[in-house]
Parts: C-alpha cells; structure tokens; sequence
C-alpha cells in the first residue's frame, strides 16, 4: 500500500468534519454565553432540583435549534445516565391530539420496554400519560417533550399542549417542554390559557455572521493532530488557512454569501463545496476555491439558460419584453412574429429568419423554460396561438445579454429603447 | 398588552445606564416606575455613602440597648451567612419595614419621614417594633450559590407549589363556601359559574373549597357531599361528561341507602371546552341541577364573563340562571401580598422590596395574571445567579466589599427584575430583524414603504417593482424573482410576512405580519434605511 496523499486524507478530514452537525455545533457549546449554554442550564436545573420547566427556541431555518438540542441532550444524557428520558413529537406528524398521545404512549413503551397496544384508546392513552408523569415524578426520573415544529402543535383546540403543560403543575409530575419553532411569534399563537401555563422563557438562535463565521470556519477547517497526516504538512496547511482567513478578501467572499441567507447551513454549504474544490497537488486551500465555490452556491439558473441561447432566441425574448412595454394585450407567437418582422423596418439588418426557424426556436425557448404558457386552457390549440408569458425579469435578460459572448449591437439598442 | 412602545424604550434607556453606573441607574428607575417610594431612594439606595448619616440620625438618641448591639453584631457580618440561628440584620435594612407602615400611595415626604423617624426613635418597648425587631431576627442574608438555599427558594416560587393558605381570594372562597353549604344543608340543588382571567387562581381557591366543604360538613355532622373533578379537556367527547357524572351518582347510591344519598358536588373545569355549536351538552348539564329531585351542585370554572348569558339562554327564561362569581385579575397589591407570603417560610430574604414592587406592577398593568409574575420572579433569580457566577470568576471583589455590601449584593435588586421583565414581555421581531441578512431586509424596508401609502396588502409582482427600485438606489444588484420568491416564503415562515396562495407566483398575496414601526425601529442603525424610510 503505498503512501496516501496527505492532501487527500486532509480533504477527507474537513468532509467529515462538515458533514457532522454534532462536531460543527460543539463550537457554541464552548462560548460562555451562547443558547447552548442557557438552554443546558435550564435542563440541568429542573433535572437535580426536579423542577419543572418549559422553553421555546426560536429561529430561522438552518440555524442549528435542533442541533444544538442534541448536543445539549446527548451531553446530559451522559452526565446524568437513567435520570432523563427524551420524547420527540413533531408537528408535521403528530400535530392532532389523539396521534400524539399514542405516540407518546409509544415511545415511552419502548424505552422502558413495556408492551404497547395500537388499540389503546384516547382516554387510556391520556391516563397512561398522567400515571407516567407521576411515575416518573417519584422515581426522580425527568421526561423532556421536544416538539419541532410548535407552531403546527397551535392549530385546533391546542389539547395537547394543554395537557402537557396543565400536567407540569402538578408536584408529582417532572418534566420540561422544549417546543422548537421558526416562528417568531409561536407564543402568540397559544390560547391565552396555555400561554399563562407556559414559562415564557425563549432563547432566540440569531445568526451573526463576519467575526462568528471567521472563527468558526477556523474551528472545521484547522486540521487536528492525526496519525495520518505528517506534522509539517498540517503546520503549513494550518498556516495557511489562517492567513486567507484573517485576508480581507475572504471577508467579501462571506459578505456576499450573507447578503441573501446567513444561517449556519448555508455556510456550512459553502464550506463543503470550497473544501471539494481544492487542488490536491497544491496540498492547501487557496482562496481561489473560496472564490470559486460562491458561484456554484449562488447559482442563477436562468443566466446560465440565457448564455446557451441562440441569437435567433435572444431577439424573440426582446421583442416578447418589448411587448410587455408597450402592454399589448394578447402575447402569443404571432404577435411576437409581427414585432420581430417590424423590427428590420426600423434598423437596416439583414438577420431576417423565416418563420418555421422562428417557431423551431420559440418551442426551444419554451423548453429551456424561460418562456411559458400562460394557462394550461389550449390545449387543443397549436402553439402559435397560445398565449405565452416571459419568466425572467428585464434586469436579468438585460445582464444575460451583457454577459452574452457575441451579442450583436442592436439588441442593446433594442432593449435600451422603450417604444 | 403593555404598550409595547414605552416599556422597551423605558428599559432600553435603563439598560444602557445601567452599563455607565450602578447609583445613575437605580435612581432613574425609581424616578420612572416608582413615584411615592422615592424616599426609598434617600434611605436605601448607595449604602456607601448614606449609611453612616442615616444610621447616625437614628443613633443619636441613642441609649438603648438593641441599637448598641446592632451596630455590634456588623462585624460578625461574615459568620452570619451560614448560620441559621444568627441574631439582627444590619439598621440599614430596618428602613424598608419601616417606611412599609405608612400608605404607598401617601402624601408629602416629611411626613413619611417623620414617622419613619418617629418609630425608630420609639424605640424599646412599643409592641410593633418589637414584632419588627423580631422579623428582623429572622431575616438575615442568603447566598445565591449554596444549593439547598437556591432549591428552596425555588420551591417557594414554583408554580406548582400549592402555598399552605390561599392569600387575597378569601372573599370569593367564603362565597363559593356559603353557596355549597347551604345547599348541602337543604339538600337542594345548585348551579355556580366561577370564571376569570389565566391565573387568578380558580382552579386553587376550588381545591380549598373543597377541602374546606368537607372540612364544614363534618364539623356540623352533615354528611359530607361526595366530589367529583372533571377536566374538560380530557373528554374525548362531549356527552362522556354524562357518563362520569352518572358512575359517581351510581356508586353513591349502591354505597349508602337511598335515603342517605349524598349531594354530590361537580365540578367542571374548562367548561368552554364543552361549548358545541346546538349548546346542547352545556345546557343539558345545567340543567341537571333542575330537576325536582336533583341532589347536584354544580361548579363550573371558565374564562368567559358571560357564558351563562350567552350559551344557555333557556336557563334564564326557567329562572335557574347560574349565580356568577368574578374571580378579577389581581392588583399590584394583592401580587406583593401573595408573592410575600410564598417567601415569608424562608428564614431570609430574597427580593428587595423595590424589586418585588417593579414586577407586580409590570404584571398587574399587563394582565394580572399570577403565573406570569411567578416566572419573572424565577427568572430574575437566575439573573442573579448568572451575575454571581460572573463576579466570582472574575475575581477577588467580593472580599474587599465591606460585608453589608454583600448583603444587598446577594439579594435580587430591581436591574435583575427589569431584565426578567423585558424577556417576558418583549417580542423578539426587533432583534431578528437586526439580525436578517441584507437582502430580507431591503425586502422589508420596501414593503414598509409600499403599505405606507395605505394599502394593506400587494402582489409579489409589485413588491418586486418596488424591491428592485430600493436596490438600484443602493447600487446593489437585486436578486431574481425566483430568489425573492423564495425569501418571501423565508420571512413568511418566520412570521414576519404573511404569503397567500396563488396558481402564479407572481401573484401571490403579500401582506405585513408586524408592526411597520418595529420594522422602522429595527432597521434605523443603519443609515440607508434610515434615510429610505424617512
């Protein structure tokens, strides 16, 4: 066997790293004051003091709630074995009553090994639910509900929620309700009685990107000691990384990144794509893979439609858009026909294509999808007839023409000119 | 709803103060929020530098014993921590008790003052400074770290701690009490309808009730009534009241003999849950307690005001309208009262008052609701903790105050409630949309601007125009339609936006989910959109 690349192992290193939320996410559980370490308190605390508690994280989508969640759990789990027993509920799945509570019933019956029965009824699963709690209650045992997706537990007559939450005023229960949603406003959407019962505590994940993303790139992308790799190699690939992260270019590769989507994921995304793009017989990244991976993660599916167009189809598309200035009512083939063929009156060109190349051309364009019809209706009719709508914007027909190889002159004119 | 506009402001400003000096901070706070205690601030505030003056105005009469010892007992401040049966308190915390005597919502200053003055100067022998003496040999300091003291005191404020006795609903319980027993003594049937706001203690003043009905049957030799709790809630279906309601009439009778059959006492919370769209249950239920015959007293608990009116008008024309018992949010007063006597099992003290003071009167102007104080309460211990915890790692400040520093510094003062508070009650759309990347908030400062003119909701097509025209303002390149669709729905999730549905995607209803002025007053540090939403 002979020797591997130590760029290759490296590549291979940074991947798995990535591709592990539980590794990325362990960077917040070491800053001081971060929801990590707030919603790890609040767990722990109602779990030695057998209090019970109830917390909503909130945040956009990809922000690591979830994640972060685990971790706290998994942590927990491993300092305080046999004392916290975990039930997930999701709202897209259990989000009516009489499923949730059989699947509550269900998962506790797993993990204490107990035989479930699907033909328990509602009123036997709730009775099951209340003994559990008090079970579990004198046994110092703690019960933590997560339910994703709150918001959807708030449809209907919130029973559930009001049980649960109704259940933790009781001494002899023990238990924590962490509910994780992306709405801002899931507490709004309680009733008012099972908002009084809820404890208010929310721990708002924000992204924050510029100086966080710099150190957490440093916390995946720094190699670690590794049997595998030669030292000197990860000291000069570590030294490296340093510096194209501290460079003020890598900051404006990361500003444009944020300016549509800072969540941690979408970071995490750009990292991955970077790493894949490095070149193995340099033996470290460069800043040219950072640069290079943005545009496959900001992609404009639409430009790249536009630069595999003919310059046939590229006059069919301005004279559509030129028609939507002038607001004609009825957009199809044929009026398109009669604006292209007007246009040779106007400038002397001698691009004048017959019309069944035109229409060759117009069904490509409505194949590539920068062209549609407007209603399925015509079926029947042929699609010289049927009305038809544009699916690009002027700014982005403008740029794809900017950016075209050989565009001739006069579609800038004809594009510049609003009548 | 507090007004949200105010309270955030009022806290803001107070936050920000309170990161220049500690002294600024109290002083403007109690000029805010406390009006008539503000000669609080002359006696209680830095204890620095007013301690030694106030102490020595009231020592000066001095030839009494118990002040000689007090001002003995300072030094042995350290030892006093861990020791339970420790003597007094130091005179700087004589002033709150003192100055408690008089009306909060009292009159010129001087007065105050002179009778403060006044009743430390009485000084042996009155009967209430010897109760106040003796209250303060029980209360000394605690320590925020030590476990068994921080777990107690968290019982104490737990929402699930029932406390021993029911403070500030006597009134309510005597009438539900009265009610039930002349019922029982007659034997007839009744029908009663508490109702009231979350957490103003029904369900609580029920659970007394019942305790005391059987504890009043017993002591008149009546024969107890049997009790039966439902929730509504937990019904799988309306009419299963009925069958529950007839088990327990069906044992009854099978236990004791049929002249002997007991009154049974229902009661049913959550009673609206029972509200179907023909009335029938609800109305059935009451009527129950019609009958000729009927040996049922009724309780119902709910929220509504007027669900007897409302929902069983055929009660009314029968003339057995339910009697209504008001349970009404709890004041500021009835809030320090119930809050005190959670606290007052603890041999020391917590909260200084004026902390106490600032969360009931946040929560009674909110809503009254007595949980939601219970968790500012929590919440600003862990404040406390949090700030303990801080203080210690960052080193040896502790040992170089002088020890009644210390006392004070461990309890929870009114920074820590006005944080508490503001995580309550403040909404986090400000600090999201601080934090949303720039493009979504070019999509919302555009959107403020399109509904500005008086429309309140547009297409995802116009929000586009308008988008793409704040964009080329900036001479940042806008993004796609498809790209915008997406953030739409984005911010639609989030909650900020509200996206109708629609065959197109350009014609998809947009309209805003938030306050347009909290997206201004999030959005204006930075200066574009500042100068964009002018």
């Amino acid at each position: 066997m002979g020797v591997e690349n130590p760029a290759e192992v490296a590549k291979f290193i940074i991947r798995s790293r990535i591709a592990d939320p539980l590794f990325v996410y362990s960077y917040f559980s070491q800053l001081p004051d971060s929801n990590y370490s707030k919603l790890k308190y609040i767990i722990s605390s109602s779990v030695t003091e057998a209090c019970n508690n109830s917390v909503l994280l909130l945040g956009p989508r990809g922000c690591g709630k979830t994640a972060v969640l685990e971790l706290v759990l998994e942590d927990l789990l491993k300092e305080h074995p046999d004392m916290i027993s975990v039930v997930k509920l999701n709202g897209l799945l259990h989000s009516d009553n009489n499923c949730a509570l059989k699947e509550i019933a269900r998962q506790v019956c797993m993990e204490h090994q107990l035989q479930f029965s699907k033909m328990a009824s509602f009123d036997e699963n709730s009775k099951f639910l209340l003994s559990i709690l008090r079970e579990c209650g004198l046994a110092h045992k703690t019960i933590v509900f997560v339910l994703e997706e709150f918001d959807l537990f708030t449809e209907g007559k919130q029973r559930l929620l009001y049980s649960l939450l109704d259940a933790m005023q009781s001494v002899s229960s023990q238990a924590v309700v962490v509910g994780v949603s992306c709405r801002l406003d899931a507490d709004q959407l309680l009733e008012k009685r099972v908002r009084s019962r809820f404890s208010h505590r929310k721990l708002l994940f924000l992204s924050s990107p510029g100086e966080d993303f710099q150190r957490l790139a440093e916390h995946i992308l720094l190699l670690p000691m590794d049997s595998r790799l030669p030292n000197d190699f990860r000291a000069s690939f570590n030294e490296k990384l340093l510096n194209i992260l501290a460079g003020e270019e890598f900051k404006g590769v990361v500003d444009q990144l944020c300016y549509s989507d800072s969540t941690v994921s979408h970071l995490l995304r750009f990292l991955f794509c970077a790493v894949c793009h490095m070149d193995l017989s340099s033996g470290s990244l460069s800043i040219q893979n950072f640069k290079s991976a943005l545009p496959s993660i900001q992609r404009q599916p639409k430009q790249e439609a536009l630069k595999d167009c003919s310059v046939l189809q590229l006059y069919l598309l301005v004279c559509m858009k030129r028609l939507e200035v002038k607001e004609v009512e009825l957009c199809n083939f044929n009026s398109i026909m009669k604006e292209y063929k007007s246009i040779p009156d106007s400038f002397q060109t001698c691009d004048n294509f017959a019309r069944n190349v035109c229409l060759r051309a117009f069904e490509h364009l409505l194949q590539r999808g920068l062209v549609s019809f407007q209603d399925n209706r015509g079926q029947g009719q042929s699609t010289e007839f049927r009305p038809v709508k544009l699916l690009i914007s002027w700014h982005e027909l403008q740029q794809g023409l900017q950016s075209f190889p050989s565009c001739p002159v006069l579609l800038h004119k004809l594009m510049a000119r609003e009548g | 709803m507090p007004s949200r506009h105010s309270f955030p402001a009022a806290l803001s400003i107070c936050k920000l103060q309170y990161n220049s000096s500690f002294s600024l901070s109290i002083e403007q706070l109690h000029s805010q929020f406390l009006q008539p205690f503000s000669i609080y601030t002359a006696s209680v505030s830095n204890p620095g530098t007013d301690m030694p003056a106030f102490s020595a105005r009231r020592h000066s009469p001095s030839s009494d014993p118990t002040s000689e010892t007090r001002v003995a007992v300072t030094p042995r401040k350290s030892r006093l921590r861990s020791d339970p049966d420790a003597a007094i308190a130091s005179p700087l915390r004589k002033s709150p008790r003192l100055c408690k005597e008089g009306s909060p919502n009292s009159s010129p200053k001087i007065e105050v003052i002179r009778k403060c003055l006044k009743s430390s100067l009485n000084l042996s022998g009155s009967p209430e400074k010897k109760q106040l003496s003796e209250d303060f040999v029980e209360r000394q300091t605690w320590d925020p770290r030590e476990e068994t003291q921080l777990r107690a005191v968290n019982e104490a404020l737990h929402l699930s701690t029932a406390p021993p006795n029911v403070v500030c609903r006597e009134n309510e319980k005597n009438q539900i009490l009265d009610f039930c027993s002349k019922c029982v003594k007659e034997e007839k049937a009744g029908s009663l309808y508490v109702c009231g706001c979350p957490g103003t203690g029904k369900t609580l003043s029920m659970e007394k009730v019942k305790v005391m009905l059987v504890d009043w049957a017993n002591k008149e030799g009546v024969q107890p009534p049997d009790v039966l709790s439902i929730n509504c809630t937990t019904l799988a279906n309306m009419s299963e009241i009925f069958s529950k309601v007839s088990s327990e009439i069906v044992f009854s009778t099978f236990t004791w003999h049929e002249d002997d059959v007991s009154v049974i006492l229902v009661v049913a919370d959550e009673l609206d849950y029972l509200i179907t769209k023909d009335r029938s249950v609800l109305h059935d239920l009451f009527m129950l307690t019609t009958m000729p015959f009927s040996r049922c007293i009724l309780l119902g608990v709910a929220n509504a005001i007027d669900l007897a009116d409302m929902f069983i008008p055929k009660l009314q024309s029968l003339n057995c309208k339910p009697m209504v018992i008001t349970f009404c949010a709890y004041s500021k007063d009835q809030i320090i009262n119930i809050l005190q006597e959670r606290l007052k099992a603890l041999p020391y003290t917590v909260f200084q008052p004026q902390a106490l003071e600032l969360c009931a009167r946040k929560v009674a102007a909110a809503s009254g609701d007595m949980r939601k104080a219970l968790a500012v309460c929590r919440s600003a211990i862990e404040m406390l903790i949090g700030e303990s915890m801080l203080s210690s790692v960052d080193g040896t400040e502790d040992q170089q105050k002088p020890a009644a520093n210390n006392m004070t510094s461990n309890q929870v003062r009114i920074h820590h409630v006005a944080a508490a508070l503001s995580k309550v009650y403040k909404s986090p759309v400000v600090d999201t949309i601080i934090s949303l990347p720039q493009h979504q908030q070019i999509i919302l400062c555009s959107a403020v601007k399109l509904f500005r003119e008086g429309k309140k909701g547009t297409t995802l097509g116009e929000l586009n125009k308008y988008y793409v025209d704040v964009c080329k303002s900036t001479m940042i390149p806008p993004v796609g339609i498809l790209e915008l669709s997406s953030m739409c729905r984005v911010l639609d999730d989030q909650g900020i936006l509200k996206l109708g549905q629609s065959r197109e995607d350009k014609l998809r209803r947009v309209t805003l989910n938030v306050d347009g002025a909290d997206i201004v007053f999030a959005l204006q540090g930075v200066r574009f959109f500042r100068n964009c939403l002018k």
